[in-house]
């Protein structure tokens, strides 16, 4: 199949079935596709050549859109036919192009011995021509001549490893037709079921129980047991349509010639099979991944010097062969101070007889939002490899990350406006555990037992001392204290002269003429005066009380009368129409009250 | 001497101290000791108070907290110490009788005796000043104003005096104890024949009553019983 003629797309090939049976004769052909001459065959040492070579030859020619092609080929055909069982190759034949002489390909053809029993052969049943149409069929559809085989790749194994189950139809002598839907698949309860895709159904020659037979798989799938002890897969039904002979009674000449054909259904049964399955060994390491085959780690590491608010990927590459599917993704143990993503899966999966073999990639993206030096710990990944039949752990490395705080940052603590202006999140202090507060490793103190009071007596010193000073103060200063506890008898010695400032402030009013200034200083003037002579406070002096507090002092009716007055008058004057005298009245009347107030001596 | 005895001390706490951060707790409560029988120090008993935690002595880890207190009322490290060994004891902290008393207890130990002293001979100055301002001031606004502020100073310095006064007679009368046996029944009476009427586990902080013999009449919240000298310590 490799080797092809050199020369200007010369193309010389060999073809002939890759099965065939001892003595049963086969055709062996070369093509060549341009004109050719001088053939020389190989030695056919392994079979006997009955004929050939007979050689033919075809060209033609098209006209596409103004293109013209064409083709040629020219063909010798040998039959051959084998003369033992087994695998033999027939070397290449080599011809003349255009002077060249060109080789083809070998040819590798395997030849399955012959049946060891005699097959039942439509002929034969012919021959019983009396025999009923309905047992010849049966003679023809007999399951030696046709029948389905459950085919498991392995029977014994360990929970999740991965085993192959087909089912192949087996026909020698009869005439399949096709298929029906009818077929019934087992439910494959206890396994995870993947199944394969065919495509498009080859038949092959197998030689199985001593006779050769057409094959083709009908069906295929990968099963995963999902626990252990011994699970049954039930038998599968598949329905097929064959063309059988019939044997009528009436026969005429058309119906010798043609020959009559029924089409039969029969229903094939692929028996049954045990898979015993047995449980994972104990000693489960932690952080088992589930995963039952061979496995390869690699990791990766984007970088390992950041900026904080820079994301890092770590990237798993797990890669290997078995239950791929199922496999646990294993977590990576972020350190505080990194904020991880979730990570991010890609399959990239084929499947085959030893279960689903590929690559599971894993990243991993987190971003550091502080700067310091972080190391990442190692992740495991754990899988029970079952052609050593143990628990392996395969470990990433170490990975220590530098983060330095990010140019954003930097300028943002600076003040400057770098643009966007990153928002913070506040969180409180997070408490990850509790524990006593640490030793005191200050240098000792020398504690206050310097100042341990030993000695009480001392302390009622400084009571005492204190005390005694303020008595001798009080002593010393009676007479002050005497003076100043008599405020009240200060105001009243005093009162004369405040009243008579106030008078002089009136007396200047009354020279400027301002009549609300005046009446208001003569007012003053009067009242306090009054108060301070009664020791009573102003708010609480009204005309109505006045009389009788002047009576009570021992004042005569007749001064109090002059008092009265002249409070009124102050009082009213102001919104009453003014003449000349009115103010020079009050002022007089103010004056002679006071003068006689002070005579009374109150 | 002086001198002396503080670089002894100095480097014996030097020595106690890494001795803790090697986690050699043995050694380290051996040297503090040492130091506090020379001298009773705040920090020392506070850094004792961590040995005996970390080698699982939680009712001598109390004691030496409560010592620590004594001698530094505002030491925030022991406090918190003190509450976090509490919490791993088995007894509640009692109820307080009365709220009152138990506010006035928590001012009186805020601060050390010799604060409360020199607060109360301060104010007493103060309010005797006040007093011969009230009396000899002409204005009436300073003669009020000096006559309140007067008596309130002689009222705080008063009560400055009574709080110096109650912690004297506590560190006198040492008649706060813990419970160092893990498990200890009080009696109705001074007697091993008593009936156990109530159990205190070790850790938790009892007043003595009175003692007679080898028995001392202690009180915890609310109630009052009769245990052996033995299975407690004073503070």
């Amino acid at each position: 199949m490799a080797l092809m003629g050199f020369a200007e797309d010369v193309q010389f090939r060999a073809q002939a079935p890759s099965q065939v049976i001892v003595g049963r004769p086969f055709q062996l052909t070369y093509t060549v596709n341009q004109r050719s001459r001088d053939m020389r065959a190989p030695e056919f040492t392994d079979f006997d050549v009955l004929a050939g070579p007979y050689t033919s030859t075809s060209s033609s020619t098209s006209f596409v859109n103004g293109h013209r092609t064409s083709s040629f080929s020219q063909t010798y055909t040998y039959t051959l036919m084998a003369q033992r069982a087994g695998t033999y190759t027939i070397p290449p034949a080599t011809v003349k192009v255009d002077g060249e002489n060109i080789q083809s390909n070998g040819v590798r053809i395997q030849v399955l011995p012959e049946d060891e029993q005699p097959a039942q052969q439509s002929n034969q049943s012919a021959a019983v021509s009396n025999q009923s149409s309905q047992s010849s069929q049966t003679s023809q559809t007999a399951s030696e001549n046709i029948f389905v085989r459950t085919i498991a790749s392995k029977t014994r194994v360990h929970e999740q490893e991965a085993l192959m189950v087909s089912y192949k139809l087996y026909f020698a002598n009869v005439d399949v037709a096709q298929l029906t839907n009818n077929t019934k698949l087992p439910e494959f309860t206890g396994f995870l079921k993947q199944e394969i895709e065919l495509g498009e159904i080859q038949a092959e020659l197998e030689h199985y129980n001593g006779r050769n037979y057409q094959t083709a798989v009908l069906y295929r799938t990968i099963l995963y047991p999902q626990h252990s002890g011994d699970i049954q897969i039930e038998p599968a039904k598949f329905e097929a349509v064959l063309r059988v002979q019939t044997q009528q009674r009436a026969r005429s000449i058309f119906d010798d010639f043609f020959g009559s054909y029924t089409n039969v259904t029969k229903m094939l049964t692929a028996p049954g099979v045990t898979i015993h399955v047995s449980a994972l060994p104990s000693g489960k390491p932690a952080g088992f991944s589930g995963g039952v085959g061979k496995f390869n780690l690699t990791p990766s590491i984007s970088q390992t010097e950041l900026q904080t608010n820079e994301a890092v990927t770590i990237k798993l590459d797990i890669t290997g062969a078995g239950n791929m599917k199922l496999l646990k993704t294993p977590a990576i143990d972020w350190p505080e101070g990194f904020e991880p993503y979730d990570p991010k899966v890609t399959n990239n999966f084929a499947t085959s007889t030893a279960g689903v073999s590929g690559t599971k990639s894993i990243e991993y993206l987190a971003i550091p939002r502080s700067p310091g030096d972080y190391t990442i710990p190692a992740v495991h990944f754990s899988y029970f490899d079952i052609e050593d039949k143990a628990y392996k752990t395969l470990s990433t490395p170490e990975y220590t990350i530098h983060v330095k705080r990010g140019a954003g940052e930097q300028s943002a603590a600076s003040g400057q406006q770098s643009g966007v202006v990153s928002y913070t999140q506040k969180e409180d202090i997070k408490q990850l555990g509790t524990d006593i507060r640490y030793i005191d490793t200050k240098n000792l103190s020398i504690q206050n037992s310097k100042f341990k009071i030993q000695n009480y007596e001392w302390i009622w010193l400084w009571y005492v001392l204190p005390l005694l000073t303020a008595i001798v103060l009080l002593v010393v200063l009676r007479k002050q204290i005497k003076e100043a506890a008599d405020v009240n008898r200060m105001r009243y010695k005093r009162a004369n002269k405040v009243a008579q400032k106030r008078l002089k402030a009136a007396a200047a009013a009354l020279k400027d003429n301002q009549k609300d200034a005046f009446y208001a200083a003569i007012e003053q003037a009067a009242w306090t005066y009054l108060s301070d002579r009664l020791s009573i406070p102003m708010a609480e002096l009204n005309k109505d009380n006045i009389a009788q507090l002047l009576r009570q002092k021992g004042v005569g009716d007749g001064l109090i009368h002059e008092v009265t007055d002249v409070l009124s008058t102050a009082e009213f004057a102001r919104y009453a129409p003014s003449t000349d005298h009115a103010m020079d009245d009050l002022y007089k009347a103010t004056t002679n009250m006071i003068n006689n107030l002070e005579d009374q001596k109150i | 001497m002086v001198i002396c005895h503080l670089t002894f001390a100095q480097s014996t706490f030097d020595a106690a101290n890494a001795a803790y951060a090697e986690g050699r707790y043995d050694e380290a409560a051996t040297l503090y000791q040492a130091i506090i029988d020379e001298q009773p120090n705040a920090q020392v008993y506070y850094n004792l108070g961590n040995t005996r935690f970390k080698q699982g002595e939680l009712a001598q880890a109390i004691l030496s907290y409560e010592r620590a207190l004594r001698l530094r009322p505002n030491y925030a490290d022991a406090k918190y110490n003190l509450q976090f060994a509490q919490s791993r004891i088995t007894d509640n902290t009692p109820e307080q009788d009365f709220f009152l008393l138990a506010w006035t207890r928590a001012l009186r130990n805020s601060l050390s005796e010799h604060t409360w002293l020199v607060l109360s001979i301060s104010l007493f100055i103060f309010g005797l000043v006040g007093i011969l301002l009230f009396l000899l001031s002409r204005t009436l606004w300073l003669r009020k104003t000096a006559f309140h502020v007067a008596w309130l100073a002689l009222l705080f310095s008063l009560v400055a005096g009574l709080n110096a006064t109650s912690l004297h007679r506590r560190d006198t009368l040492r008649n706060e104890a813990i419970i160092v046996q893990g498990v200890v029944n009080a009696k109705s009476a001074p007697d091993r024949s008593g009936t156990d009427l109530f159990t205190v586990h070790e850790g938790t902080k009892v007043t003595i009553r009175e003692t007679i013999g080898e028995w001392a009449n202690i009180r915890v919240g609310q109630n009052e019983g009769w245990i052996r000298l033995q299975n407690m310590e004073r503070i």
